[in-house]
């Protein structure tokens, strides 16, 4: 019996306490992100979760939002779809933010989209699957270049420099992969030239030799490899361990460096990249590197960057318009050559923010990256 | 023909990872009749315990080998403290929900000691590859191909032909008779565990250097180990090798010459058509009841 009303009091103490809490945040405007947190697709959420409280702390050392302090709630999205649905629904039905911030993931984003439009709400995500586009959800705000605007610079940069006439595409069997071979196979077609193959491997799978030799034995004489960072390391070395000399050209995913710690010299030879952008070559971007790396000990990567300029655009929105989310749907629909960590963001009316790519290489015998052009696609 | 002879290598290497870790997983179930549902996060410690006595503490090659798999033999036991002891007089589901609930703990606390990161583990043997008939084949998958044999030579000279052995399987044919004889069964169950842990962790360590290590990939092997275990026939040794073996050669050629996208749908459908026509597998017995 003592123990029982022991345990009463207990749970209603610590009740009370929790109850208590909210009042210390009341002062302070609650912006809502979902990322993974957990999970393999912690990878790469572990650096927006960073670069997002590290956005936090500059803009409220700043001032905050005329004064008021800014304050990111973050709930795991884990790496599956209802996870993440959860995650938003919990943070949408709890919090009543302004604004929320999607993750990378596309598939997660199209989940969480007929959610998004239902509680009116304006977000921003960075999954760069088409099918997100075509939904045409006017709260959806996109702030890394969709997968298309990539694979049609690869594509270009396949016939343009490196004149292949017999390419052969490597994917991954995903919302990602499918999406931007097609579109990479459509400006390959519009150009007058055929894919010789084109070969799948599913996201968990650690050998690529039989989708490799296929591409070997149809002729390819350029590889094009759409992957995810981990699989797109095995992939780039099992092409070397195979003997593949072709030139490969290879998503940003494998260039991120969770990934490059992963591969050796010799995996990078003869690999082109397109990737979003090269923050060690843009000038905008190094006191944001140099804060993130004393902050969180590890390189910050594009993802970071970009949601890092995510947070930036909304505190602007939320300084000249206030903290209602129809007014920050429109001012953000409306930024037009914001200059950020990650280069110039221009929505338009697909919601799409950022029209570049990067397209670099590696200098030979090491695992340094070479700026070698920028790709500004016509919107 | 080259095609062949890589993609026949490839799949045998591959073989022999999921034979190594069905091995595990069979070891435990002919000892105590418990289904290990954490045997794929076992492989994944063994690759995890590597990185660290290679890459993070940076000790020389053979010695660090030496150390992850001592560390794996001493896991085994304390899981058999941990988890068989305390359980053993409950109802298999039970036992099998625990392994299941200390698998996702496995994997969650890989996550939070070696973080999400992968990790690229060297291999032993080097990065270099041999051309035979003219294909390129990495040394590392010739040497899982022999590594695993002797591992399964080991192994069968230990059950068959030492005295360990013999007292490992009357245990295992007669807990109770066994324990009337006066065997020390606690001790004798506890070196089934540590011995499976050993293998599971050569498994991972060398399937590391192929895949690169992290605590996520003990799924994808605790998927195929069970589908070789089931193949081969629950319970049986050589079933596990050849389930393992036919495995890994059904992923890779399926792959080649049949469909890279549906290559898993090959093996799993494999496995379905066993469970439908011979529940027993390959080399298993019709079913009857354990003691």
């Amino acid at each position: 019996m003592t123990n029982r009303k022991l345990l009463l009091k207990l749970v209603s103490a610590s009740l009370v306490a929790i109850a208590g809490m909210p009042s210390f945040a009341q002062s302070a405007i609650e912006i809502g992100a979902t990322v993974p947190l957990t999970g393999p697709a912690a990878l790469s959420g572990t650096q927006y979760h960073n670069s997002l409280r590290l956005a936090e702390e500059r803009i409220n050392k700043a001032g905050g939002i005329n004064g008021k302090p800014i304050r990111f709630v973050f709930e795991d999205a884990q790496s599956i779809n209802p996870t993440a649905l959860n995650a938003f629904m919990k943070i949408v039905q709890e919090k009543k933010p302004t604004f929320v911030f999607l993750s990378s993931y596309s598939t997660q984003n199209m989940a969480v989209a007929p959610e998004v439009l239902k509680a009116r709400v304006p977000v921003m995500y960075a999954g760069g699957a088409d099918a997100l586009q075509a939904l045409k959800n006017p709260y959806m705000f996109r702030i890394r270049p969709a997968d298309s605007t990539a694979a049609v610079a690869m594509a270009q940069f396949v016939k343009g420099t490196l004149k292949a006439t017999k390419p052969g595409i490597i994917y991954i069997q995903n919302d990602f992969g499918q999406g931007a071979a097609k579109a990479a196979t459509k400006t390959l077609a519009d150009a007058g030239i055929a894919v010789v193959a084109s070969e799948a491997y599913g996201g968990n799978d650690k050998d690529m030799s039989a989708q490799l030799l296929s591409l070997k034995n149809k002729g390819a004489d350029a590889i094009i490899a759409l992957s995810f960072p981990q699989d797109g390391a095995l992939l780039l070395r099992q092409i070397k361990t195979m003997g593949l000399k072709q030139p490969i050209v290879a998503s940003s995913g494998v260039f991120l460096p969770s990934a490059m710690q992963l591969m050796s010299a010799a995996d990078l030879e003869n690999v082109w990249g397109v990737i979003d952008v090269m923050l060690e070559t843009n000038l905008n971007a190094t006191s944001f590197v140099k804060e993130y790396k004393e902050r969180f000990r590890v390189d910050a990567d594009a993802y970071a960057a970009v949601y890092y300029d995510g947070a930036m655009i909304l505190a602007d929105g939320l300084r000249k318009v206030g903290p209602d989310p129809e007014k920050l749907r429109d001012y953000v629909a409306r930024v037009k050559n914001y200059q950020g960590v990650a280069g110039t963001f221009s929505f338009d009316d697909a919601g799409n923010g950022i029209h570049e790519v990067t397209i670099v290489n590696f200098k030979k015998g090491t695992k340094d990256m070479v700026f070698v052009s920028k790709v500004v696609a016509t919107p | 023909m080259q095609d062949l002879v890589q993609l026949l290598v490839s799949g045998v290497a591959l073989g022999s990872v999921y034979a190594l870790a069905a091995l595990g997983f069979v070891t435990i179930y002919s000892a105590t009749g418990i289904v290990n549902f954490a045997a794929g996060q076992f492989v994944m410690f063994g690759a995890m315990f590597g990185v660290t006595t290679v890459l993070q503490l940076g000790l020389p090659m053979p010695m660090a080998i030496l150390l992850a798999v001592a560390m794996m033999g001493v896991f085994g036991f304390l899981f058999y403290l941990g988890v068989h002891l305390p359980l053993r007089t409950q109802s298999p589901v039970t036992v099998v929900i625990a392994t299941v609930m200390i698998g996702l703990s496995m994997q969650n606390g890989a996550n939070l000691i070696w973080g999400s990161v992968p990790f690229r583990l060297p291999s032993p043997f080097g990065d270099g590859t041999l051309t035979v008939f003219d294909s390129a084949i990495s040394t590392h998958a010739l040497a899982s191909i022999g590594i695993t044999a002797v591992l399964v030579a080991a192994l069968y000279v230990l059950m068959q032909h030492s005295s360990l052995g013999r007292v490992m399987r009357a245990v295992a044919q007669d807990f109770p008779t066994a324990r009337l004889m006066g065997l020390p069964v606690g001790l004798l169950l506890a070196c089934s565990w540590a011995i499976a842990a050993v293998l599971a962790g050569f498994a991972g360590l060398l399937i590391a250097p192929m895949w690169f290590a992290d605590a996520h990939m003990g799924d994808a092997i605790a998927l195929k180990a069970f589908a070789a275990t089931i193949i081969g026939g629950f319970g049986s040794v050589p079933g596990a090798i050849a389930g393992g073996l036919f495995v890994g050669l059904a992923e890779i050629l399926g792959a080649s010459y049949i469909s890279s996208a549906y290559k898993d749908l090959l093996c799993f459908g494999a496995m379905v058509v066993f469970l439908v026509a011979r529940p027993q597998g390959i080399f298993g017995e019709p079913i009857s009841e354990r003691g």
